[in-house]
């Protein structure tokens, strides 16, 4: 589904990526971990060309995206991101929130947007909040919210970058708990994240990257059971 | 007593005789619609100037990163300069033709001076929106341009709505140097009646409370529009 070849960043003169191929299969829950500034990040953001790479290519749905004529517009419509920070726009209500790019893309009408929003409202639990502004929700409200905005575009991938990094602890649980239903129902999932039982529960693989490198990977039973590599060894004494 | 009588009949004539009050409705009508077009045209002229600023300083494409730089140097012109040579070089070398009606011209001239300071304005309140907003909206797959106007733009208006507020109340008290070029704004207006009553004071005041009045009342349409803004903030 996704493949990255030699995919290299660098800011300035400092690399934050160092060659990395990978592929992620249709229906792959991936989780990165790796210590602050090993790139997992950036890898991520990469994906979606919210950083444009130093070089390399990124190849998505058989699109070599990294290609100067692809458009990203489009691309980007089959791949949900989710942020640290929730980025919901804070002039609009809930509903608008999640209805607004179906909807100026054109891929929805306003009912039918409406429609879609409400049902992944229920979903969650949220839905009378549909008229409410951002800033009246909690973080883990928002959160979710933020994750029903992206599912609502009907994408192919999920990228979640660190996505319960700024909520209070009692809210991280209701955030983990709507991924992992959507990693049942078998949607794509680029996880970067520091909760290391999401990452047991969910993850089919375990990308440990370091220095701008993935430099081991494996299922999570091994990756934390068994873990070879000195670095990952390192890694997890101190986290575990 | 004797001389409040004078002061009252000073004013008297300023005003009623020979209808003069007309001449200062007149003036009232050029110098709201000088403003009116002027802040239609500045505001277009700063917002376009402020998103190719800010979309475009460090642009992979050269001919984007020239037309950021003239914006730079109009800026750079506008705020360096007085605006009464502004006005009267705009006036002299562009409108050479003397028919050319005189609220096109005040409109042009004012809009094209406060536009340099609305880009500014604008330019710092886009610059207030946090990156996220612009990768959270791209992300979703609108283009730039998209993100710009449906996400960027409603907050920053909001966030710089008084400084655009203050931008406007100079702008209609600055149209008064219009009269420099032969436009019959309220100040010309004024000093026309004080020429004909040899007293130029009353009619000064009486045209000095016209623009607070102007200034007063836009100050209070904006505060509506400040509170209708504020929608979405924690209540």
């Amino acid at each position: 589904m996704i493949v990255t070849k030699n995919l290299k960043k660098a800011f300035g003169s400092q690399m934050v990526l160092n060659g990395i191929n990978e592929t992620i299969q249709k229906g792959e829950k991936v989780v990165v971990i790796g210590p602050s500034g090993s790139g997992k990040s950036t890898f991520l953001r990469c994906l979606n060309l919210l950083e444009v790479p130093t070089e390399g290519e990124i190849w998505f749905e058989g699109n070599n995206i990294t290609d100067k004529k692809a458009n990203i517009d489009k691309i980007r419509c089959k791949m949900g991101m989710v942020f640290q920070q929730f980025n919901l726009f804070p002039h609009l209500t809930v509903m608008e929130n999640i209805t607004l790019a179906p909807v100026k893309l054109g891929l929805m009408n306003k009912e039918e947007a409406e429609q879609k929003a409400t049902e992944l409202l229920k979903r969650i639990g949220l839905v009378e909040k549909a008229t409410a502004y951002p800033n009246q929700l909690s973080g883990g409200q928002k959160q979710r919210i933020a994750i029903v905005r992206a599912l609502a575009m009907n994408p192919d991938l999920m990228l979640f970058d660190e996505p319960t990094s700024a909520l209070d602890p009692e809210m991280v649980g209701e955030v983990l708990d709507l991924m992992a239903q959507l990693a049942d129902e078998g949607m794509t999932m680029v996880v970067v994240t520091h909760e290391m039982r999401f990452a047991k529960k969910v993850a089919t693989r375990i990308l440990f990257m370091d220095e701008g490198k993935i430099v081991d990977q494996n299922t999570p039973d091994e990756f934390f059971e068994h873990p070879t590599h000195p670095r990952l060894i390192e890694f997890l004494s101190k986290i575990l | 007593m004797e001389t409040l009588k004078n002061i009252a009949m000073s004013y008297y004539d300023a005003l009623i005789p020979d209808q003069r009050y007309l001449a200062y409705l007149e003036g009232i009508k050029v110098t709201i619609l000088i403003s009116f077009f002027a802040i239609l045209l500045g505001v277009a002229i700063g917002m376009l100037v402020a998103v190719v600023k800010v979309s475009n300083v460090n642009s992979k494409r050269f001919l984007m990163r020239v037309v950021a730089k003239l914006c730079n140097i109009y800026i750079t012109i506008i705020r360096g300069t007085p605006l009464m040579v502004q006005l009267l070089i705009i006036y002299n070398l562009i409108f050479t033709s003397r028919s050319t009606n005189e609220i096109v011209i005040g409109a042009v001239c004012f809009g094209i001076n406060s536009g340099a300071y609305v880009a500014e304005i604008i330019r710092a309140g886009i610059e207030s929106i946090e990156r996220g907003q612009m990768e959270a909206g791209r992300s979703l797959g609108l283009n730039h341009m998209q993100t710009m106007r449906l996400i960027i733009m409603p907050q920053a208006i909001k966030n710089i709505l008084p400084a655009l507020g203050n931008e406007f109340i100079v702008l209609i008290k600055e149209t008064s140097v219009a009269s420099v070029i032969a436009v019959t704004d309220l100040l010309q207006a004024a000093q026309y009646v004080g020429s004909r009553t040899w007293d130029i004071l009353p009619p000064l005041v009486i045209a000095a409370a016209c623009y607070l009045v102007l200034v007063m009342g836009l100050t209070k349409l904006l505060a509506i529009f400040e509170r209708r803004m504020a929608r979405g903030d924690r209540h």
